[in-house]
């Protein structure tokens, strides 16, 4: 199993090598960016919440990142099979559910790479910057958001990559249903808000895109 | 004769300015007495209006009495009472014993329908309230409208806001910190990092003079109040000068521009929540009487009247209001501990998804 493993392991590097050598080095760079010029001496008071809005704006980076590795690693994990219409699957000798199991897995292990470059990242960039008094660095709890987000993005990607046409038409023509009906809703002045329904239960709570909300900061108060 | 004649020519010439402008003068005191006079009867008809406005909201109202609570109201479903009950031991820990003098701030409600396209009478005395508010609403309109005893326009000035209870202190608290953390001035930061003269002149309590360079320490602080905040008020007449020169780096002008501005416009350092937790402080400090001592003598420096409502100096009250307000640093920007469980379960729930996919079952 350890040597299928490797060996699913292998081919999804060499299919998504330049995608995770891409996210890693920008992984590593949005938090050295995020925090470039605190490290002035000279820093005064007036430049504190210059800091902040810098470190804000760079955070927005974080979960698009996360989103395009996850979506992008999802996509390079079954264009080949896809291309190949699954051949080279149907010939192994493995139920197709650990066949995806593999993939799956592989998947992550390659993502870790991007997850220990914010980790790397951030921790340098706050070594290497002096933070005003009453700031706090927090780069474990961004490395960790920016994990269990890249995850979640791989999975929901992956699950949508690995259904069929049939399963992505459905999608679609739910989201289309929902659409039409707000906007029929709309018209006949019901008080019917499911883009907000949608929103609270998609992004608040537990809900499963919940770990992209709020603000990505690296250093807060 | 002739000499006589001119001396006497010379004097009249020399003496009709001085008569005239004299009379100016006069012309001049007289319309002033006379726009005293007409805003004095402006004033007592203002006064007799209100009263008869004051007389038509209250018509057939009736009036509830909680503590030291007095609600006028027309009859109507809203929880008025009950609102009151909850509304009066928060006010009553703030105001203490002057709590007691509130009888004669009557509260004027007019419960009113929901339905906006309902016609009503205009009234210009009291609050409205739709007859439908639940008890919640109500007594958070009871406690952001009551009006606090003896507030005297000093205090009001120094303050920049109404003193009334808080629905969240904690919060106040916490507004404060982050204001104390990324406030763009070098004394507030040295007033978080512990220098108490610092944060009394940041609050404006003790001396008051030389406001700006003592809110504002450095030049470059100076220079960005200047051009950001007042760029437009001095880009014109005579200190659009000074302002190119502020423009320029060269302090001097900055300086006396912020200081040519008219009292009580240099914008401080720290917002209002700041000073009205210092003043919540003193109450806190001072105990049931401690309002009472701080409306007591509105003529008084405002460290003293804090001074005497908290009963200690005013170095240890700052010093207690640093550290409460220490105390209420925001919680860190973590994920909850729900979060990680919720994003690993949604992520074991598409992996499952993807597992069960009929794809390649050709």
């Amino acid at each position: 199993m350890i040597a299928m493993f490797r060996a699913v392991l292998y081919s999804q590097w060499k299919w998504s090598r330049l995608i995770v050598v891409l996210g890693t080095v920008a992984a590593f760079a949005i938090p050295l960016l995020s925090l470039q010029g605190a490290a002035r001496a000279d820093r005064g008071a007036m430049q504190t919440p210059e800091l902040l809005r810098a470190v804000q704006s760079w955070g927005t980076l974080y979960p698009l990142l996360a989103t395009a590795l996850g979506l992008l690693m999802a996509i390079a994990a079954w264009a080949p099979d896809h291309r190949g219409r699954h051949i080279h699957a149907l010939t192994l000798p493995l139920e197709r559910w650990r066949y995806v199991l593999l993939r799956f897995g592989a998947g992550f292990v390659l993502l870790a790479a991007p997850i220990a470059a914010v980790l790397i990242g951030s921790s340098l960039a706050v070594l290497t910057a002096t933070l005003p008094p009453g700031l706090q660095a927090y780069p474990i709890a961004l490395a960790m958001r920016f994990a269990f987000a890249v995850f979640v993005a791989y999975a929901v990607f992956f699950a949508v990559s690995a259904g069929t046409a049939r399963t992505a038409g459905i999608l679609l023509a739910v989201i289309a249903a929902l659409i039409l009906v707000q906007v029929v809703a709309s018209m006949a002045n019901l008080n019917l808000d499911l883009f907000g329904a949608a929103q609270t239960a998609l992004l608040l709570g537990p809900g499963p895109l919940a770990v992209f909300a709020g603000r990505w900061m690296l250093v807060d108060v | 004769m002739s000499r006589l004649l001119g001396v006497l020519l010379t004097v009249s010439v020399l003496a009709s300015p001085v008569q005239s402008q004299d009379s100016l003068i006069a012309r001049l005191r007289r319309q002033a007495d006379s726009l005293l006079s007409a805003w004095r009867d402006a004033q007592e008809l203002a006064a007799v209006a209100d009263s008869l406005e004051q007389v038509r909201a209250t018509a057939g109202s009736d009036t509830i009495a909680v503590g030291g609570l007095r609600i006028i109201a027309n009859p109507s479903p809203l929880p008025l009472r009950e609102a009151a009950e909850r509304a009066w031991p928060v006010i009553d820990s703030l105001y203490g014993s002057a709590a007691e003098d509130l009888p004669r701030y009557p509260y004027i409600f007019r419960a009113v329908d929901p339905d906006s396209s309902v016609r009503r009478t205009v009234l210009h005395v009291g609050v409205e309230l739709p007859w439908d508010l639940d008890l919640r609403g109500t007594s958070t309109v009871l406690l952001t409208t009551v009006v606090a005893p003896h507030f005297d326009p000093v205090l009001a000035d120094w303050l920049g806001t109404a003193l009334r209870p808080t629905l969240r202190p904690q919060d106040e608290r916490t507004a404060v910190f982050v204001q104390l953390v990324t406030a763009p001035s070098e004394a507030v930061r040295r007033c978080f990092l512990g220098d108490i003269v610092r944060c009394k002149v940041v609050l404006q309590v003790g001396d008051s003079t030389g406001l700006v360079t003592q809110w504002y320490v450095t030049p470059a602080e100076r220079e960005a109040l200047v051009t950001e905040s007042f760029a437009d008020y001095f880009a014109r007449g005579a200190t659009a000068p000074s302002l190119q020169r502020c423009r320029q780096h060269r302090d001097d002008a900055c300086t006396a521009l912020l200081q040519s501005l008219p009292p009580g416009s240099l914008p401080r350092p720290l917002g209002h929540a700041a000073r009205l937790v210092l003043v919540r402080e003193a109450l806190r400090a001072g105990g049931r009487d401690a309002y009472r001592r701080l409306v007591a003598s509105p003529n008084a420096a405002i460290e003293a009247r804090l001074s005497s409502a908290a009963e200690t100096d005013i170095d240890s009250l700052v010093a207690r209001w640093r550290n409460s307000v220490l105390a209420a640093r925001p919680r860190p920007l973590t994920l909850p501990w729900w979060a990680g469980f919720a994003a690993i379960g949604w992520t074991a729930l598409f992996g499952f998804c993807a597992l069960r996919s009929s794809r390649w079952r050709l």
